[in-house]
């Protein structure tokens, strides 16, 4: 169904409430609804016409058009399309209906939205804090365009500290994280623990948001942010930088050349191939099958070395610009990559097998951290969560995007929905990702990788972009603007729609099946958090006190 | 056998326990280390591990720090306790001290230390771990100690010197019930020497290494040191017990036999360490609850004569 179609019914549906609408292609449509509506529509799109909730973005467009913006965004996979319900919203009382009760899954993003741009949602349920850190003033919100992005309110409070909820009857506290083995970067999961059965959790990230889309709105350009867009996750950078830079080329009605589309492909499938044999090595560590765990690792490294080979770095591939990409696959890299391709499809098949056949991992693994098709649908589980519970959606495929639509190729899904599934659907995908590569070195042909861009891109133009990570849908949002710098610019990475699946997951399991589950989603915390570490350096010998090393920190954290 | 006599064998074992089993540890990590393709340490780098941490501040970190000094020291006194009982390629030196009764409570013991030592320590993660020990425990102990009442059963006697030397055979007839404990005691004994896939209670991944989570320096070298030695003590146990063929033989013939027989042992945990996922304590419980029961059965043949 094309953009076109769709609109016809949300003008059955709808009616009046629809202000006026934007249908920039066939598989684009921004419909504009009176406010007031927004909940009653989100519901029929996403209850009644089936949509999966994609993501909402908050926008401060004051300076502009006088008002704010809130947009929520669904996808009709099956008719290849992505529709925007957008609700211009007063500029002196910027109120609007939750929609978390019909649509479970835009939650967080409401909560982001009331911390970051100060847009109410009106009968949310749980409206603790999300993003900003405790020490934040209330009433004080970063991501709008009058406060500037260096700045540090002078009501900041340093000593301010979380507020937990009380934890249910009967159960202990277990405190998981924020730094733990088996969590690379810091959240934290508070665990209600009744014996060794987790009965609820609360969960607290964001612990050190970076602020990158509030720095790339201030004071980057265009051709800068691609590269910013790449260190919001040190796995899946390569994802960001394609989705960003193909948001901006969608705003602004650019394509990029056919031979830059196959690179950005094949640089993709180079990443899920690194990502994918990551996960799986370290699932089975966090089992305690270490063996495994050294062997994916061994056949992963060529893959690095090839990344190197061609953008000079393991990770961080710093590809893109708007209009094309900045490295060739030259035909010596070509044959090579076809060797590395081999030997690693050589290698990987017995791993699969003899993993399949391994009723050990199965014990660890099946029936575990259960995400079935009605939490998928509720929370807006995305990637091989989705998949592992027979739900059928892959960006490549419904979304078609960079040379994906050109190329033939299979999405895996699995049954059951457990840690199992999520595992099978990975070690599968490697075997597509080579033959995507494949395919794509087969079908290349010779041109320029650049598009020359002689005017300013224009302004006000809005553009979306979902890009396939290894762990799912990640949604990049821009709306173009002056100064050669996007106005609004928003990232939802995969990890942020499926860890509000995870304390469903984790429920009234074995605390010994909380790594796990947890790990099934392969989490990437800097993806959501879009956060940095700091490190503290001291000269002398001195025993710090919790208080001391909370004020070390956070005075540094504040200064810089 | 004098007095005199007993004591030095005692600690000759003592000794021999104390320098074989950070070796045998070493050799454990090689071969791992082989099966993920890796270099994999030195062969002695465990020494130098148990020299440096021994070298370490002591660091007190926990709810009752005198109680955890104690839990480490006393977890590797037990352990070495026991191996002045067990016959190391020789005889059971303090033999007259201590019969098989003494040896089943003071293997209860080394379970005991490690409550102690997460109690002690007191944090969350240390107390789930203990949890997991103590289940671990009740259903994991009675399988040695059944193992070694089917041998005083045939034999007739609860002397050390008279069980451990693969009594579990000594049936009329064909051994049923020795077989049978060869193979219960072959399944659980990762188990015995915490190992994976029975390393449950410490599960790096889940629990920070449990138990053992505030320790640090010297005490978590006690500790250390004991799990090695265990390694060692259990084997011992095993090899005196269910394979004594060979070990009759004259002196460096028998001797060497032994020690070969339990690197083969050793060799056994590690392969098996290497290609398992850790089971979750419901599943390891219900595992071992499976073969207590066909420990039983054991039980009740040896008793009448099988």
């Amino acid at each position: 169904m094309i953009a076109r179609e769709m609109f016809e019914q949300f003008k059955q549906r709808f009616g009046p409430r629809i202000q006026r609408a934007d249908l920039p292609s066939d598989s684009r449509l921004f419909v504009y609804i009176d406010p007031l509506s927004v909940r009653h529509v989100c519901q029929e799109i996403f209850r009644e016409l089936d949509a999966r909730y994609v993501a909402s973005i908050g926008l401060d467009d004051r300076p502009y058009s006088g008002k704010f913006l809130v947009a929520h965004n669904f996808a009709f996979d099956k008719d290849h399309l992505f529709c925007g319900v957008l609700a211009p919203l007063p500029a002196e009382s910027p109120l609007l209906d939750s929609i978390s009760d019909v649509v479970p899954a835009a939650s967080w993003a409401e909560r982001e939205m009331r911390d970051l741009v100060g847009i109410e949602p009106v009968g949310h349920r749980y409206l603790k804090r999300l993003v900003l850190p405790d020490g934040w003033p209330e009433g004080n919100h970063p991501l709008r365009k009058d406060v500037p992005w260096n700045s540090v309110p002078a009501e900041f409070d340093p000593a301010r500290e979380f507020q937990f909820d009380d934890p249910p009857e009967n159960c202990t506290v277990v405190p998981f994280g924020p730094f733990h083995p088996t969590l690379d970067e810091p959240a934290h999961f508070r665990l209600y623990v009744e014996g060794e059965m987790v009965r609820g959790c609360e969960y607290r990230g964001f612990m050190v948001h970076r602020g990158i889309e509030k720095l790339a709105e201030s004071v980057m350009s265009y051709n800068d942010i691609p590269m910013l867009a790449e260190r919001i996750c040190g796995i899946c950078g390569c994802v960001h930088n394609v989705a960003y830079v193909q948001a901006v080329e969608e705003a602004a009605a650019l394509q990029a050349p056919a031979r830059a589309e196959y690179v950005r492909t094949i640089m993709l499938e180079l990443e899920r191939l690194h990502s994918h044999l990551l996960w799986v090595g370290l699932a089975c560590h966090i089992v305690g099958f270490d063996t495994l765990f050294m062997q994916s690792f061994r056949i992963r490294e060529p893959i690095m070395w090839m990344a190197e080979k061609i953008s000079g770095n393991r990770k961080t591939y710093a590809l893109c610009v708007v209009g094309g990409v900045r490295w060739n696959i030259t035909s010596e890299i070509a044959a090579e990559m076809r060797q590395v391709l081999d030997k690693l499809e050589s290698e990987w098949r017995p791993v699969v097998a003899a993993v399949s056949r391994d009723k050990n991992i199965q014990r660890r693994t099946r029936g575990v951290g259960v995400a079935d098709k009605e939490l998928v649908k509720n929370a807006g589980l995305i990637g091989p969560v989705a998949r592992a519970a027979g739900v059928d959606i892959d960006c490549r495929r419904d979304h078609p995007y960079a040379a994906y639509s050109r190329l033939d190729f299979d999405v895996i899904t699995a049954e059951g929905g457990d840690v199992w599934g999520r595992l099978l659907v990975r070690m599968k995908e490697v075997f597509e990702s080579i033959k995507i590569i494949r395919q794509c070195l087969e079908k290349m042909e010779e041109g320029p990788l650049q598009l020359e861009i002689k005017d300013e891109l224009p302004v006000g133009r809005m553009g979306l972009s979902s890009v396939e990570a290894p762990r799912g849908e990640s949604h990049h949002f821009v709306i173009t603007g002056e100064n050669n710098r996007p106005r609004r610019w928003r990232v939802r990475a995969p990890t942020y729609q499926n860890l509000q699946g995870v304390p469903a997951m984790i429920k009234d399991q074995q605390i010994a099946d909380m790594t796990i589950s947890l790990g099934s989603i392969d989490p990437c915390f800097s993806c959501t958090d879009r956060l940095e570490t700091i490190d503290l350096r001291s000269g002398s010998v001195k025993v710090w006190s919790q208080e001391e090393l909370l004020q070390l920190t956070r005075k540094e954290g504040v200064e810089k | 056998m004098s007095a005199i006599g007993m004591i030095a064998g005692g600690l000759l074992n003592v000794a021999l326990v104390l320098l074989a089993a950070p070796l045998a540890q070493g050799i454990l990590r090689k071969i791992t280390a082989r099966i993920q393709s890796r270099q994999g340490p030195p062969l002695l780098q465990p020494y130098f591990d148990l020299l440096k941490l021994l070298g370490k501040e002591d660091i007190e970190s926990g709810e009752v720090p005198g109680m955890q000094r104690f839990a480490a020291c006393l977890s590797l006194a037990t352990i070495l306790a026991v191996a002045c009982l067990v016959p190391m390629g020789f005889f059971a030196p303090m033999s007259g001290a201590g019969d098989i009764i003494l040896l089943i409570y003071l293997l209860t013991f080394c379970g005991i230390c490690t409550l102690l030592a997460g109690l002690a320590a007191g944090s969350t993660y240390s107390l789930v771990g203990i949890s997991r020990e103590m289940m671990g425990m009740i259903a994991l102990e009675p399988l040695f100690a059944i193992a070694l009442v089917v041998g005083a059963l045939h034999t007739g006697s609860l002397r050390l010197d008279t069980v451990l030397q693969g009594s579990a055979y000594n049936a009329e007839g064909f051994p049923w019930s020795g077989i049978l404990m060869l193979g219960v005691m072959l399944l659980s004994f990762q188990a015995f020497v915490q190992r994976v896939p029975f390393d449950i209670a410490e599960a790096e991944t889940e629990l920070m290494e449990g138990p053992l989570m505030e320790y640090s320096g010297p005490k978590l070298a006690l500790f250390k040191y004991a799990q090695m030695a265990k390694l060692i003590v259990y084997s011992a146990l095993f090899v005196t017990l269910f394979v004594p063929w060979g070990s009759e033989l004259r002196f460096p013939v028998g001797w060497l036999f032994f020690w070969l027989k339990l690197s083969g042992l050793v060799l056994l945990v590690t392969v098996v360490a290497a290609t398992h996922a850790r089971y979750r304590i419901d599943q390891a419980l219900r595992f071992f609850a499976g073969l207590m029961g066909v420990a039983f059965v054991a039980l009740i043949l040896a008793s009448y004569g099988h």
